[in-house]
């Protein structure tokens, strides 16, 4: 493959570079050159084409139980209108909202009490009945009849918003090489040394790891290991018909399913129109590795947890449909922060279906850490340690 | 039981094989009535009317057409789309929209001839009403028996332009001016493999005929580079110019029509070959992508055939015949015929088949699509039409936003995207992104484009009723 934008004279050594041209390397290349870095953006592939290139571009603050990851989350949400601001749009950044909705007694309870306590973390959740999810969505089935509705969530093209904070950075003088795959990593007594790829060596002291779901691959080659899966998940996508659908909207189960340990098929309709006019319907979670095969029975149990949400889709076509890999880790948290074992490489990964959502979080906590800066909040559950503690023990 | 997925020659003619040997077939067709695109709505018996030209080709389909309603062997499934195949390790699920009704079907032997559709370049113009491919002039002509207007140009590349002008020119348009990218001298080094090929130049000469009774010459190496529109919005008149080897367009002139019929050639319709991984391959020549084949037609995976179209742009005679080849071949896997049988049915249809395939090459070889064509489209020219994305955003999706395939591309503009998934402009960006990038598509960029895991749009309605289970 090969670089377009010339060869800037820092090439053969940067201040840091970051491999993964993903939506959450892009946002820290992005904020690391905001810092004053110069920065070098690797990737095997070209721009956006792993799990950023599968994603609905989930900017949501209602599916976190109170905790860092909602801290994180809230935070990252405000941060999508700010970088918009900075960089100037381009990405389909919408404040559309979402509902999320309940029809079982114990589904409701659960639901209004996670809401309570998401209110208490500064969440605005608003209770809606039968009557205000009709004004919300018209073509909602008869059979929901209360919800609650986060104004807060948004949503984003998630390709178009790497490439876009790329391009600033290109324009602040940092480069993206598609097509450079990471041969090793070495490393000297003060840490990271340089990066051996396909189209050269380049010396730097820092090295931020945004691999996603082949996270785990980087840190073998530093001599570490970060415990990244996959987690296989499919999206429907309709032809156009977007009018029908104003918000993000989702059952309640979803949340539940995100937290899930269980290794078979989980899903809970998330419906949502685009700018583009298309619906987007997700969200299947399954532990199958890599596994590409598109299974028709999966894509059967996401239609009719559709239509159950909105009768209306039952005659609208499905056009698409396609498959990505989240990248998580065991205990469905992030994985922020410098390796323990390997001085001067940051990991930034493992965020499973929320990768878009606090990419931009990630990023500021990433350069923070990385300048010595005070991050905005406490990022130590994030901690990559946390896995070799488990190991140690 | 052998399943055969399209009913064109290919599929006949393997429908045929397999079935008069004793097998039973399940042929199922996405159209009416069978006959694929080269005979489709073919007109009952008697009713060509004034169609001379075409008249043997005519007769030889009906014929195929009653061979197949009178065997007992065969059953035909018409007007059903096969939206999805899904491999499986001792099995083929169909998931088929039938009628408007979802159903399935698990299938252990297949023969795959989906055809191919008219392949199209994207030019100035191309989204205005009143322009069309030659096989969408044909299809309104044969199965409406309407004409796409009055006063015609059909241009583009490639033998198809010669019986569609004919066609139109019997069916009363005026044929204002028929025209071919490349030029006859391409011809000249395989004159040997025309000589050998007798009935192509008979039939060629039959469509000259008849041009010659309307007086209607074909202007080689001259190509419509602009269509312009009317203050109605349709089609007012078409810019023609005279192209080098290389599509470089030269001197320029401005022709008052109605309709334009412009193709390209062919693009093999692989959505169901993807669906099932089958290896596919690049033809170096012309980066058209097709299925890999052995002797017997047999592909990648066991218990799948391909014939046809799909394994190469060949026309219809080599399509006729390796149905027969890949229908024998099926039908002795079952027991239905020996190996003495089959060694002899295959024998004459393998030469034939040799020389065939050298006709096709030479075909391929004289009708190439040169990349000068790119340099007619404008920065407004639109793309994708489905999603209405045009060069200016191809151009700044590489320059601006760092794409580098046309992968990327796709995910930056939604070129490929829309309802068509491709159909229509897919090779065109690879060959747009080599181009302006200027970094050369992959094969397996030019094998991907064809990859729809849904193959034609459904109601969600019809997936929620699929089976829980494949």
């Amino acid at each position: 493959m090969s670089n377009l934008y010339g060869v800037p004279d820092f090439k053969s050594h940067p201040d840091a570079i970051v491999i993964g041209a993903g939506v959450v390397g892009a946002a820290c290349a992005l904020k690391l050159s905001g810092a004053g870095l110069k920065v070098l953006v690797l990737d095997r592939g070209p721009i956006a084409g792993g799990t950023t290139g599968a994603g609905e571009g989930n900017i949501l603050v209602s599916d976190k139980e109170p905790g860092a990851e909602l801290t994180l989350a809230m935070r990252s949400r405000n941060a999508w209108f700010e970088i918009s601001e900075e960089i100037g749009g381009g990405f389909e950044l919408e404040a559309k909202g979402g509902i999320v909705v309940s029809r079982s007694d114990n589904g409701k309870t659960a639901l209004r009490s996670l809401s309570r306590q998401q209110e208490v973390a500064g969440v605005e959740a608003i209770e809606v009945g039968s009557k205000e999810l009709r004004l919300l969505e018209p073509y909602l089935s008869h059979e929901v009849d209360y919800g609650i509705h986060y104004p807060g969530d948004a949503q984003c093209q998630p390709m178009l918003a790497a490439a876009r904070m790329l391009r600033i950075l290109r324009q602040r003088g940092g480069n993206v090489i598609s097509g450079a795959d990471v041969i090793a990593i070495n490393k000297d007594s003060v840490g990271v040394k340089s990066v051996l790829t396909n189209q050269g060596e380049f010396a730097t002291r820092i090295v931020v790891n945004a691999t996603g779901t082949w996270a785990g691959e980087i840190a073998q080659l530093a001599g570490s290991f970060l415990p990244i899966a996959p987690r296989r998940g499919f999206i429907l996508v309709t032809a156009p018909a977007a009018h029908l659908i104003s918000h993000k909207v989702y059952d309640s189960d979803y949340v539940a399913n995100v937290a899930s340990g269980d290794a078979d098929l989980q899903s809970s309709a998330v419906v949502e129109g685009t700018k583009s006019g298309t619906i987007l319907i997700g969200a299947s979670r399954e532990r199958v590795g890599f596994k590409s095969d598109l299974d028709i029975s999966i894509l059967r149990v996401l239609a009719a947890q559709a239509i159950s949400l909105f009768p209306v889709l039952r005659n609208v076509q499905l056009v698409r449909a396609y498959r990505g890999f989240r990248p998580y880790a065991p205990d469905h948290l992030p994985v922020i922060g410098q390796d323990p074992l390997v001085t001067g490489l940051w990991h930034a990964a493992g965020h499973e279906g929320a990768g878009i959502g606090l990419a931009p979080a990630t990023a500021e906590l990433i350069t923070s850490q990385v300048t010595a800066a005070t991050p905005f909040m406490d990022a130590s559950a994030f901690s990559p340690a946390r896995f070799t503690a488990v190991l140690a023990s | 039981m052998i399943t055969i997925i399209g009913g064109g020659p290919a599929g006949l003619a393997a429908a045929l094989a397999a079935g008069e040997s004793g097998s039973k077939v399940l042929l199922i067709d996405s159209a009416p009535r069978l006959g694929g695109q080269y005979w489709r709505h073919l007109p009952e018996n008697g009713a060509w009317g004034k169609q001379e030209a075409i008249r043997h080709d005519f007769e030889k389909g009906n014929q195929l057409r009653q061979r197949v309603a009178q065997s007992v062997n065969i059953e035909v499934l018409s007007n059903a789309h096969v939206w999805r195949a899904s491999p499986h390790d001792e099995h083929i699920t169909l998931h088929l929209l039938v009628g408007g009704v979802g159903r399935t079907i698990d299938v252990k032997n297949l023969i795959l001839s989906t055809g191919a559709y008219d392949r199209s370049l994207p030019f100035p113009g191309w989204d205005i009403p009143g322009v069309m491919t030659p096989g969408g002039a044909q299809g309104l002509l044969k199965g409406n028996y309407v004409l796409p207007g009055k006063r015609i140009v059909v241009a583009g590349t490639g033998p198809f332009l010669l019986p569609v002008a004919a066609g139109l020119a019997e069916a009363g348009a005026e044929i204002v001016a028929l025209l071919d990218a490349n030029r006859l001298t391409r011809w000249i080094p395989k004159f040997h493999i025309v000589l050998a090929n007798r009935a192509k130049l008979r039939e060629g000469l039959g469509y000259f005929q008849t041009l010659a009774k309307y007086k209607i010459r074909q202007q080689r190496g001259s190509a419509v580079i602009q269509a312009n529109a009317g203050s109605d919005g349709t089609l007012e008149s078409v810019t023609i110019a005279t192209i080098g080897r290389n599509f470089r367009a030269k001197a320029q002139e401005i022709i008052k029509c109605d309709s334009l019929a412009v193709g390209w050639g062919f693009t093999a319709d692989l959505s169901l070959a993807s669906n099932l991984n089958l290896k596919q391959d690049v033809l170096e020549e012309d980066k058209s992508v097709f299925v890999t084949v052995d002797e017997m037609q047999r592909t990648s995976m066991q218990n799948v055939f391909a014939a046809g179209e799909i394994t190469g742009i060949g026309g219809h005679q080599l399509s006729l015949t390796e149905g027969k080849i890949a229908g024998f071949a099926a039908a002795a896997q079952f027991g239905h015929l020996t190996d003495v049988e089959l060694k002899g049915k295959l024998e004459p249809l393998l030469a034939q088949r040799k020389k065939e395939r050298k006709f096709a090459s030479a075909l391929i070889s004289s009708y190439p699509v040169k990349p000068g064509w790119q340099e007619w489209l404008a920065p407004d020219t639109c793309i994708c039409r489905c999603e209405e994305v045009t060069m200016e955003q191809i151009q700044d999706s590489i320059t601006e936003l760092g794409a580098t395939d046309a992968r990327t591309v796709k995910l930056f503009t939604r070129t490929g995207m829309g309802m068509c998934q491709g159909r229509i402009c897919g090779r065109a960006v690879i060959d747009i992104v080599g181009r302006e990038s200027g970094i050369n598509p992959t094969i397996q960029d030019y094998i991907s484009a064809s990859s729809r895991p849904i193959v034609t749009p459904l109601p969600l309605g019809i997936l929620e009723h699929a089976p829980h289970i494949e």
